[in-house]
């Protein structure tokens, strides 16, 4: 009836998958990037790594930008006490941007022009998808306890309930309904 | 090698062409009551398998831009344009087409669609609205556009058809009572309805009863939150079919595979968990009678001397990234052309057929769609679920479709996903990045601050669709010029489009409408059109800008006379009586439904006639009187 | 303490060496009251749902986007321990019994002894590895791959070698019951969970009424476990009109052996069919006995995992209370456990605390700890319709 392969077809079905994670960084050297993203992030340590993207972003980051901008970048954040606000220098603002970036919607940005040729990037300075996987754990939804579409669904009928601290409402058309000794609608 | 080689002068009952959704129906009817059916795809079918579709899933996780084409891999053999393809330009016109589709008319056709097993009800909303009584005779009723030959009455068995085909989830009763519908005494859609989103009940809260003043006519319209019928696995009704329920259809490619709505939020361009219904879901009720054959361009309808159509030529591909086939024939007693609206025209015009009206691939519509966005004061909890679950309906009917087109005021709950390519946007922005890596960069917010700003506004977006209807217009068209050409060498096709006045005044009516309802909300309105935006136009002195809805129509449309129509109301065409052409494009007028079910009730309707057709050319022992001359047209031919 | 897998000859689980938690038994016999028979159902609905954490544990510690098949296999048959699990629930319902969930008595700790186990097998909750798949080969394994006394005949009061022969002890009770007790199904019907209620992949629920619905219950989850007898394929296509499938057992069996079934392979064949490579490595590290205890006051991943055993502790209510004449709140269920899905997603991509487990890439766990004190809060929040919850449950 169809032409379509079985589900055991070997190299469609890995092709599916997405890549495999490289092997990770070590441990420790994750531990600082995730101390650095929590900085740039507001997400604790235990959001982050929630994530299973660490190593994996930490070595985007280096392939991106090389090693040693990316160490300078650590370093000027343990100078200035992790606050990204008082970071100096074009590179280490626009590097700033782009792990957080990253870590909030799994994709690389464009760096901006200068700071591109400054790095001297052997890449193009295009925006992708770190990994389908990347786009998946996304922190940017988590702002407003939303889920990835297409990802992580929460199941039948969650989208009609409010969202956390907003109270009940009734279905259009159905008188408000009482609820915890309040009338659904007041704020 | 490709089977599609391998048919090369084999005969069957019924060639269908295009494994879409009006295709797949077809061949799943036809098929069902014995007929040799061949459908011919001109794109691949990897979708059907559990690896295809996880192949599917990835793409979009990995694609930049979430449009509805983002999952499905590109195809240099059988190309599909892409709503990105329209991009800024300073020249005769503010906008440029640099995909598949030629442009040329004022004003961008904005609209994809797929070439590939599923077509394009692969990335379908999943929404189901019926077409109003009305809208089948709005010339006669408004003053514009065109009348059907049908009625609402004519096509309620069919409708009832569709929604069983299609599983549609909603409340018919209040369909009935809301917008007027008539339904069978005592129907119930085969499941319960898809439950309102939150944020239509911010909307109910607010607006419920409330009147706003079309500014067109100065009447004032009531709002009132209606649920939306879909084409997705809800709750199964047990009242339907007379107590013997309905059983939702599973996912394809994985058996037992199958569930509700889990509120995926994805429903274009990809449905997860595919409780969405889509084509394939047709195919995987085929009998044994029906073939599919993927690769398969069909380059042009073969016909006879006598008029009647013989079958078609087709090219045959292996590797949809190799531009390069073999062209076959095969043949048919009936051949139904189910391509898509705009590939449907431009195969007969290719084969030069069924145009004796001169109006093949003229009265091309879509539904032109204003988007309004803005910010409650408010969470409202966007980004879940169906991209929309109700509508304001009352704008769709009236007397007031006599000054300016009608419009289904959608609500969507996807925040400014659409508007402004939310949530994306915002982080961008509060990380000062520009769109292009020349500009400045601007101060970047950080830490928890960032974090909390985020969810503060991605958190209160909202946003409306202002869905117009768009009146045929017969310089609103698809044609081919061989100067431009595919990779197999098949003519692209050329659009030339633009808005009537009357959308126009629909437009500016509905903004008024905007307005007003943000105003009642209590919320920020954040609309703006930008001047490059490459669909911007102005009306007496106000600058819009509007979008494809993906519902290309009207390419072939259907009337009751022969000089002034492509088919009649089995969608046959006038000048060849066992050619069909199946689809969105026979619609004369489009109302402001999402036209899916709509040109499903057509498709199962034109099967009936079909079978007829083949049924008495196979029957052996009927006499005949001699042929006339001179082919006619069988509803001609008889009293 | 050492197993001999029957069918793999396999050796396994020796790395437990703790006690296993185990609900109170009276002895393993054919039911002859029906206070027995409701006891040994709810043992049944206290098995089935043991069963569902370690398969949701092996399901989502494999990495993102790896064994995917092994991901689908997985997710099959928690599903349809769900439907099990709601079936007996019915089935208890039917006899005039109370399904009991949230109960500390029924929900144990893991690892966990399975009700009436003849062997002490500990059902522990092991990350996606061969362990974990051999645990599932053992909870499933058919009935006709051991030698078992024939049905009919009194069970080994040591208690059942497989699930089937666990049924066919409350089967028979329950037909001789219901010859001498014609009106043993007047359970109220407003109690049974129907198709309204839940249908998913692998089936749909069903009110159970008389004994031959209640027969058609015991079959369907001793058939989609261990395969319809002498075959590898569950009785979906029979009973439900679906695609044939693979029963429980022969999809561990296949993820194990990294191979499918041909169309022409039986149960002792074994898997003949093309190659399913399995990446074993691609899945997290964890302890098949953590605690929360395990877990340092007051850190991030205590308190997540404290977190989801509250959650967990959410979840037990809504299927207590969707046994108990609320079938509605099923459907609120459903959204619970992918809320589950997400936290111990959370956990597992976490390394372990203890920096020296750390550094040997263990990993944090959900722990599904339920104590009375979790049940008490969730109750309590529940009833001040707190969140979604009671909205979902009004739907439909």
């Amino acid at each position: 009836m169809t032409t379509g392969v079985p589900l055991t077809a070997g190299p469609l079905a890995n092709a599916a998958l997405p890549d495999a994670p490289p092997p990770a960084p070590p441990a420790t050297e994750i531990d600082r990037f995730v101390a650095l993203s929590v900085a740039l992030t507001g997400f604790d340590a235990f959001e982050l790594q929630g994530t299973g993207m660490a190593g994996f972003y930490l070595k985007t980051v280096v392939e991106q930008v090389g090693r040693r901008p990316y160490d300078a970048l650590r370093k000027a954040m343990e100078q200035v006490g992790f606050d990204p606000e008082k970071l100096q220098g074009d590179v280490d603002q626009d590097l700033a941007r782009a792990v957080t970036h990253l870590w909030y919607l799994g994709v690389w940005p464009p760096l901006s022009a200068e700071v591109h040729a400054q790095l001297q990037r052997q890449v193009a300075n295009d925006a992708f998808t770190a990994a389908p996987e990347a786009y998946v754990q996304g922190l940017v939804w988590r702002t407003f306890h939303g889920h990835p579409q297409g990802a992580k669904a929460p199941g039948f009928g969650t989208w009609a309930a409010p969202p956390p601290g907003e109270p009940e409402l009734p279905r259009p058309g159905e008188p408000a309904r009482h609820h915890d000794g309040t009338t659904g609608g007041t704020r | 090698m490709s089977p599609a080689r391998d048919l090369d002068g084999h005969r069957y009952d019924v060639i269908v062409v295009g494994a879409g959704w009006a295709g797949s129906l077809v061949a799943k009817r036809l098929g069902s009551q014995g007929w040799r059916v061949l459908v011919l795809e001109a794109g691949t079918t990897t979708l059907d398998t559990w690896p295809g579709h996880l192949d599917a899933m990835n793409t979009f996780y990995s694609s930049l831009i979430k449009v509805p084409n983002a999952p499905y891999r590109a195809n240099t053999a059988a190309p599909s344009p892409s709503v990105l393809d329209t991009v800024p330009h300073k020249g005769v016109h503010r906008y440029q087409s640099v995909g598949y589709l030629v442009q040329e008319g004022p004003l961008p056709y904005g609209t994809d669609y797929l070439r590939a097993g599923g077509g394009t009800g692969m990335h379908w909303l999943g929404l189901t609205p019926r077409m109003l009584p009305q809208d089948f005779k709005v010339r006669t009723e408004f003053g514009y556009g065109r009348d059907w030959p049908i009625g609402y009455d004519d096509l309620q068995h069919w409708y009832c058809e569709a929604e069983r085909e299609i599983g549609v989830a909603g409340d018919a009763a209040e369909q009935t009572r809301e917008i007027g519908l008539p339904f069978p005494e005592g129907y119930v859609f085969p499941m319960h309805e898809i439950p309102s989103s939150y944020v239509d009940r911010v909307m109910a809260e607010h607006l419920d009863g409330k009147t706003v003043v079309d500014p067109g006519t100065d009447e004032p319209v009531e709002l009132r939150v209606v649920n939306t019928p879909h084409g997705r696995n809800s709750t199964p009704n047990q009242a339907y079919d007379g107590g013997r329920g309905f059983r939702p259809q599973d996912a394809v490619g994985l058996p037992n595979y199958g569930e509700r709505c889990v509120g995926n939020a994805s429903c274009t361009p990809i449905c997860p968990v595919q409780a969405k219904y889509n084509p394939l879901k047709t195919q995987a009720q085929w009998s044994r009678k029906v073939t599919l054959i993927d690769r398969a361009v069909v380059s042009r309808v073969l016909v006879a001397d006598n008029g009647r159509v013989t079958g078609v030529e087709y090219q045959a591909y292996d590797d949809p990234a190799t531009p390069v086939a073999t062209t076959r024939t095969v043949e048919a007693d009936v051949v139904v052309v189910a391509a898509h609206a705009i590939e449907s025209a431009r195969l007969l015009l290719a084969s030069e057929l069924a145009n004796s009206s001169d109006q093949v691939g003229r009265n091309l519509m879509d539904h032109p769609v204003m988007l309004a966005w803005g910010l409650m004061p408010h969470q409202v909890g966007p980004f879940r679920g169906p991209g929309s679950t109700s509508a304001f309906e009352r704008f769709r009917m009236g007397e007031s479709r006599k000054e300016h087109a009608p419009w289904r005021l959608v609500i969507a709950n996807w925040g400014w996903t659409w508007a402004a390519g939310s949530p994306g946007s915002d982080v961008a922005e509060m990380l000062g990045i520009p769109e292009t890596p020349f500009q400045q960069r601007k101060k970047a917010l950080y830490g928890v601050p960032l974090r909390e700003r985020l969810g503060d506004r991605i958190g209160r977006q909202i946003a409306f669709q202002f869905e117009l209807e768009q009146d045929a217009q017969p310089g609103n068209r698809v044609t081919i010029d061989r100067r431009h050409r595919d990779a197999l060498g098949n003519c692209r096709p050329i659009l030339s489009y633009d808005l009537s006045d009357h959308v126009k005044k629909g437009m500016q009516a509905a903004m008024g409408v905007s307005h007003q309802i943000f105003d009642l909300l209590g919320a920020e309105e954040r609309t703006a059109y930008q001047a490059d935006a490459p669909s911007y136009f102005e009306y007496e002195g106000t600058g819009y800008a509007f979008n494809g809805a993906g519902h290309g129509c009207g390419t072939h449309v259907m009337g009751d006379d022969r000089r002034t129509s492509v088919v009649d109301q089995w969608q046959r065409s006038w000048d060849h009586a066992n050619l069909y052409l199946v689809g969105c494009g026979s619609m004369p007028s489009i109302g402001t439904s999402n036209p899916s079910l709509t040109m499903s009730a057509l498709a199962l309707r034109s099967v009936e006639r079909i079978h007829q057709d083949l049924t008495e050319l196979h029957r052996p022992l009927v006499l005949r009187p001699a042929p006339a001359p001179e082919y006619a047209h069988p509803t001609e031919a008889r009293p | 303490m050492t197993v001999r897998d029957p069918l793999t000859g396999l050796t396994g689980f020796t790395d437990i060496k703790t006690p296993l938690a185990e609900i109170e038994q009276p002895p393993f016999e054919i039911p002859r009251t029906v206070p027995k028979l409701r006891y040994f159902l709810q043992a049944a609905l206290a098995l089935e749902f043991l069963t569902i954490p370690p398969y949701l544990t092996a399901m989502y510690t494999i990495k993102p986007g790896a064994n995917q098949e092994a991901w689908y296999a997985l997710r099959a048959v928690v599903l349809e321990e769900m439907l099990h699990m709601t079936l007996v629930a019915n089935m208890l319902n039917a006899v005039g019994g109370k399904p009991v969930v949230a109960d500390p008595r029924f929900v144990t700790d893991y690892p966990a002894k399975l009700p009436y186990a003849k062997e002490q097998v500990p059902i522990a909750l092991r990350g996606f590895g061969r362990e974990a798949i051999r645990t599932g080969l053992w909870i499933e394994r058919p009935e006709k791959m051991e030698d078992l006394p024939r049905t009919g005949k009194e069970p080994d009061p040591r208690g059942w070698t497989s699930i089937g022969q666990f049924y066919a002890t409350i089967r028979e009770g329950m037909r001789r019951l219901a010859e001498k007790q014609p009106d043993l199904f007047d359970g109220d019907l407003t109690r049974q969970v129907g198709p309204e209620d839940f249908y998913n992949s692998g089936g749909r629920a069903f009110p159970v009424t008389d004994l031959a619905s209640a027969l058609k219950a015991i079959e369907l989850i001793s058939e989609q476990g261990e395969g319809v007898p002498g075959s590898i394929y569950n009785p979906d296509e029979r009973l439900f009109g679906q695609a044939n499938e693979l029963a429980h057992y022969f999809r561990f069996m296949e993820v194990h052996e990294e191979r499918r079934y041909g169309p022409l392979d039986t149960p002792a064949s074994g898997p003949t069919g093309p190659a399913l490579p399995i990446d074993w490595t691609a899945a997290y590290r964890i302890d098949p006995q953590a605690k929360v205890a395990d877990y340092p006051p007051d850190s991030e991943v205590r308190l997540a995992a404290e977190h989801f055993n509250q959650v967990y502790a959410r979840l037990l209510w809504l299927l207590d209370r969707s046994f108990n004449g609320e079938p509605k709140q099923l459907q609120a269920a459903i959204p619970v456990m992918l809320e589950l899905r997400d936290l111990a997603a959370q956990l597992y991509a976490n390394p372990h605390p203890d920096p020296a487990r750390a550094a040997k890439g263990v990993h944090a766990s959900a722990t599904f700890e339920i104590t009375q004190a979790e049940l008490l809060a969730a109750k309590k929040q529940l009833d001040t319709g707190a969140g979604a919850t009671a909205l979902l449950a009004s739907l439909a």
